[in-house]
């Protein structure tokens, strides 16, 4: 099997990087497609809580890179789908304790497993970024409808050319649909525009979001009852190659467009 | 007229000694311009055209004495009647991508850029900025001290605009209307201007 590595990157914290990392990898798994999510937020680790499997962690990747333990043995089985896989980090360490070379090791013994593999990086742009990206062959970024994290997400996809990841695909984060047709937040134009890639889907703010944080039970387990659900659902879909529409077109309210992107329409 | 003035070549950088001046004059021009310069002369060769005028060993040991306090200026050369003539006209980079925020690109002649400016990233040239997109970030025309520079773009809106000496910003005021038409940045009169380009 010859899995693809994405890496959720975004250079901003707070924009949602670990919950569509736990959404987008839980929606792929709910389409019969073998997962695995690692977690290269070494030190600061969340997407196990995210996922709800904090319990049942026993070794980390730190653990696995340093050769404490078989990758085998790291993986958590996702308690609810069978197919998908979590790589922990480990909590007391930091950054350094991974390079960049063994990360790309790391994905590489995966791919061979996996259909898909996909890397929560963490906020900035140093080390664990480095790490994080070191062995992906895309990345999707993630970004609010806020100038600070449009303009951090410009860098990072320059960052990203730099080191040879061409076209990364955006996820729009947290938008909400009232207030942008006020002209209180950025519209979907204004930020493609500036970031000129393509934009894989768009996220509306949602408190089942908070909810099913809290609970460690990705938000597209139930699909169907939430809007940021149905997102990420959709999201899903496309990466794994399906034809949605998406972005199109003149002569319809942006209000219609949003319900259409997020699936009510 | 200016006791000193550059020109920006691929080569290098062109000092000319005004000869109307008297050297005290040139003197402390250079003294200031050393002092302004920052760090843009980094690398980059300074060719020294007295033109015509007849240099004293004391005045060349002075020259070359404050010249240095370009930081890290690459070769000093002083130019005589016959090789003078020989400069290259200045000579331009072709930049085919839209530059981002945080990367930086610095030239010591013209700069084309086909692709966006985006916030965030800077562009200096030694010589103009022309611009086949949108310019939202920082841009220096005439970075060694040039201001007869100019920026020219399709869309000029930087966040912040500098021409050799000079320097403007964009307006605090949320809202602003984005310019419909292609313009050019000058100086004229000691002032910034913005208007729209003319192409004839």
């Amino acid at each position: 099997m010859a899995g693809k590595v994405i890496v959720v990157t975004s250079g901003k914290g707070g924009v949602g990087k670990t919950t569509t990392t736990a959404n987008i990898g839980t929606a792929l798994a709910m389409m019969e497609k073998k997962v695995c999510l690692i977690d290269a937020d070494i030190g600061l680790r969340n997407l196990d809580v995210v996922m709800g499997l904090e319990n049942r962690i026993v070794y980390d990747l730190v653990d696995v890179v340093e050769g404490n333990c078989r990758l085998e043995q790291a993986l958590i089985r996702d308690k609810r789908q069978s197919n998908l896989f979590l790589l922990p980090a480990a909590q007391t360490r930091d950054k350094t304790a991974v390079t960049p070379f063994q990360m790309k090791e790391l994905t590489e013994r995966l791919k061979e497993e996996m259909d898909y593999i996909l890397v929560d990086s963490p906020a900035g742009i140093e080390q664990g970024f480095k790490n994080a990206i070191a062995g992906a062959d895309s990345a999707i970024i993630v970004t609010t409808p806020e100038v600070s994290a449009v303009r951090d997400a410009d860098r990072v996809i320059g960052l990203l050319e730099t080191e040879g990841l061409k076209d990364p695909d955006v996820v729009i984060n947290r938008l909400r649909p009232d207030m942008v047709e006020k002209g209180d937040m950025m519209d979907i134009n204004d930020m493609i525009e500036i970031l000129a890639i393509n934009l894989l889907g768009v996220v509306p703010e949602d408190e089942n979001i908070v909810i099913s944080t809290n609970r460690g039970e990705p938000v597209v387990l139930r699909n169907g009852n939430t809007r940021a659900g149905m997102a990420f659902m959709n999201i899903a879909r496309r990466i794994n190659g399906e034809e949605l529409p998406l972005m199109s077109l003149e002569k319809e309210t942006l209000l219609n467009k949003l319900k259409r992107i997020v699936g009510l329409s | 007229m200016e006791p000193i003035s550059f020109r920006v070549t691929s080569k290098g950088v062109y000092l000319n000694l005004n000869p109307e001046s008297d050297y005290r004059k040139i003197k402390n021009a250079l003294i200031r311009h050393t002092a302004e310069a920052n760090n843009f002369f980094t690398g980059v060769d300074l060719y020294v055209n007295p033109n015509g005028r007849i240099l004293s060993a004391d005045e060349i040991r002075e020259l070359i004495e404050i010249l240095s306090r370009y930081k890290n200026i690459g070769q000093l050369y002083f130019l005589n009647q016959e090789t003078k003539n020989r400069t290259r006209t200045m000579d331009t980079i072709l930049i085919n991508r839209t530059i981002r925020s945080g990367q930086r690109i610095k030239y010591p002649a013209n700069i084309v850029v086909i692709g966006d400016i985006n916030p965030g990233a800077e562009v200096i040239a030694g010589g103009d900025i022309l611009v086949i997109g949108k310019l939202r970030g920082v841009v220096h025309a005439g970075a060694a001290g040039s201001n007869e520079s100019q920026v020219i773009a399709l869309s000029l809106q930087p966040t912040q605009l500098r021409i050799g000496n000079y320097i403007s910003r964009s307006p605090d005021e949320k809202n602003i209307e984005e310019p419909t038409v292609p313009e050019r940045a000058y100086v004229k009169d000691g002032v910034i201007i913005v208007e729209a380009l003319k192409l004839w």
